[in-house]
């Protein structure tokens, strides 16, 4: 019983959701009040694409799930709209980045920026096919650009903290 | 390499599929997820605040150096605001009361009868996408999906998720918002002309003779076509073919083939302020709520900017007729019968919503049958 206790405490995702509440409780508190040109700031999306970044396409997908279902769970959004979404962003972070030869600080950069603008460009797409309406207007595009500069300067930061989070148990012993 | 494959297209597939199912319970109001979401709260509130402690002189700071001028141009202008209503709100409260004790002598529904419950708004949506607050009341003080939502200024939304102990409120500019309204447009100038046989009293060397009326109307506030104490039926001129004024309310209505003999009465609530139903939908933070579907008719005339806004009520909306929700402050003209679409401006500012008050009304058509 308490071996098992301690194999769930250790499990990376278990790491990974203590991480997002930590984020979670930002995104509601001091993000949802400093808004950069009318834009509200996105640091789950920001988890979920370092994530990515830090461990690839499949983790990605799987880290972005996570974080994304906390994030609805705050939003009045349906359920699991945001973990599809912030799914995807992780799986494409880590795809597209497999394709660099030598990655270096700017290429993860821009990569954090392209799949967070992907992602903002998504959700209202997603929030207009489960009824949502007047969302999808261009000032998706406005947001999306403030994001996703927001997300490039801080994906460095962000990606140690989740290759802290996702690494394996035995790694973080 | 395949075995690689394969676990990552599961994984993928998996995760498609549960979100597919989540998205489809949460559409079709499942209690697993509202208890999801409910116990997640539980166990998220403590931490949210105590990241609000800490985060709170970081949200200073940036307050401090993105807001401080216009805080203070605000200060300044609400201080001149301040004094120019003192005298208004005297006024207007006591027409309030007046309407309401009409309202009640006419057995019609007042705000007054409805019960409240005062709530404080403890968090907003951190979306780009959606306007919602979150409330610190819930099912324990009554509060139920629908019920309309005002702070002090007016109406601020409606609520769309209880729990227990709290509850989520979308605000009136979230797209998915939609209200029936009414558009109250100031009168023209009334001028009631009688022309025919009938001898003015003032003359009577000639044949025939013009009486002219006109109703004066004060208005108490600054914003045109709502004129409190306006509940007060004008006077009513009759004018009788003996050249007698009748005293106002002996005198019935017209009958059909006898306008040139019987007396001519000027209806009461011909100068009233006229009213148009529409529809309000919200439209995001970034732009002002519009109103549809307002008759081009002749009677109502062109909306002018300014014109009050007002909760239309009736047996399937879920607010109650009156409550105060903004002022026309564009008109967009349209062609053929589609009639004007009217951008609103809110009564209430979202941007500092503190404490509410949840109106605990239900719509006739939702109320629970009595066996």
């Amino acid at each position: 019983m308490m071996d098992q206790f301690i194999a769930i405490a250790e499990n990376r995702y278990t790491r990974l959701v203590l991480v997002g509440l930590m984020f979670l409780s930002l995104q509601t508190t001091l993000f949802n009040d400093l808004r950069p040109f009318g834009v509200c700031l996105q640091v789950m999306l920001l988890l979920a694409a370092s994530s990515g970044l830090a461990k690839g396409s499949q983790t990605g997908a799987i880290a972005g799930f996570i974080v994304g279902l906390l994030y609805d769970l705050v939003l009045a959004t349906p359920l699991g709209l945001c973990a599809a979404v912030f799914a995807i962003v992780g799986y494409l972070a880590g795809y597209a980045h497999s394709f660099v030869h030598e990655s270096t600080w700017w290429s993860r950069m821009l990569t954090a920026s392209i799949v967070s603008a992907v992602g903002m460009i998504l959700l209202p797409i997603g929030f207009t096919i489960t009824g949502s309406e007047n969302v999808l207007t261009m000032h998706v595009f406005t947001v999306a650009f403030v994001v996703a500069l927001f997300n490039a300067m801080f994906s460095l930061p962000v990606e140690f903290v989740c290759r802290w989070a996702l690494r394996e148990p035995s790694a973080a012993r | 390499m395949a075995g690689y494959s394969f676990t990552r297209r599961r994984a993928i597939l998996l995760l498609s599929l549960t979100s597919v199912i989540l998205i489809t319970m949460d559409l079709r109001g499942s209690s697993v997820v509202n208890f999801a979401r409910s116990s997640f709260g539980v166990v998220f509130r403590p931490i949210e605040s105590a990241s609000r402690v800490l985060t709170r002189p970081i949200e200073n700071t940036w307050n401090g150096i993105t807001h401080y001028n216009s805080v203070v141009d605000e200060n300044r202008r609400l201080k001149d605001l301040v004094a120019y209503n003192e005298g208004a709100t005297i006024s207007a409260i006591a027409s309030v009361r007046e309407a309401q004790e009409l309202l009640a002598l006419n057995g019609l529904p007042t705000l007054a009868g409805i019960s409240s419950c005062t709530a404080q708004v403890v968090g907003s949506s951190p979306s780009n996408y959606s306007q919602t607050v979150e409330i610190n009341r819930g099912t324990e003080c009554g509060i139920k999906v629908g019920m309309p939502v005002l702070n002090a200024a007016g109406m601020i939304g409606k609520v769309t998720d209880v729990y227990k102990k709290r509850s989520v409120v979308m605000l009136m500019t979230d797209p998915g918002y939609s209200l029936a309204v009414k558009v109250v447009n100031a009168p023209p100038t009334t001028t009631t002309t009688v022309v025919g046989e009938v001898p003015s009293e003032s003359s009577s060397t000639t044949s025939t003779s013009t009486t002219t009326t006109t109703i004066k109307v004060t208005t108490t506030t600054g914003i045109p076509g709502f004129t409190p104490g306006a509940t007060n039926a004008p006077t009513m001129t009759t004018v009788s073919p003996t050249g007698v004024t009748a005293p106002p309310g002996s005198v019935g209505p017209n009958r059909p083939g006898q306008s040139t003999k019987s007396p001519i009465t000027v209806p009461a609530g011909i100068d009233l302020p006229l009213k148009e139903t529409g529809a309000l939908e919200g439209r995001g933070l970034s732009k002002a709520p519009i109103v549809r579907f307002v008759e081009n008719q002749v009677r109502f005339g062109d909306v002018k900017v300014g014109s009050p806004v007002i909760s239309a009520g009736g047996a399937t909306s879920l607010a109650p007729p009156d409550v105060v929700i903004g002022t026309i402050s564009r008109v967009i003209k349209r062609s053929g019968t589609l009639g004007p679409l009217l951008e609103v401006e809110l009564a209430a500012d979202f941007d500092y919503l503190n404490f509410v008050r949840v109106l605990l009304y239900q719509p006739s058509t939702e109320r629970p049958v009595q066996p």
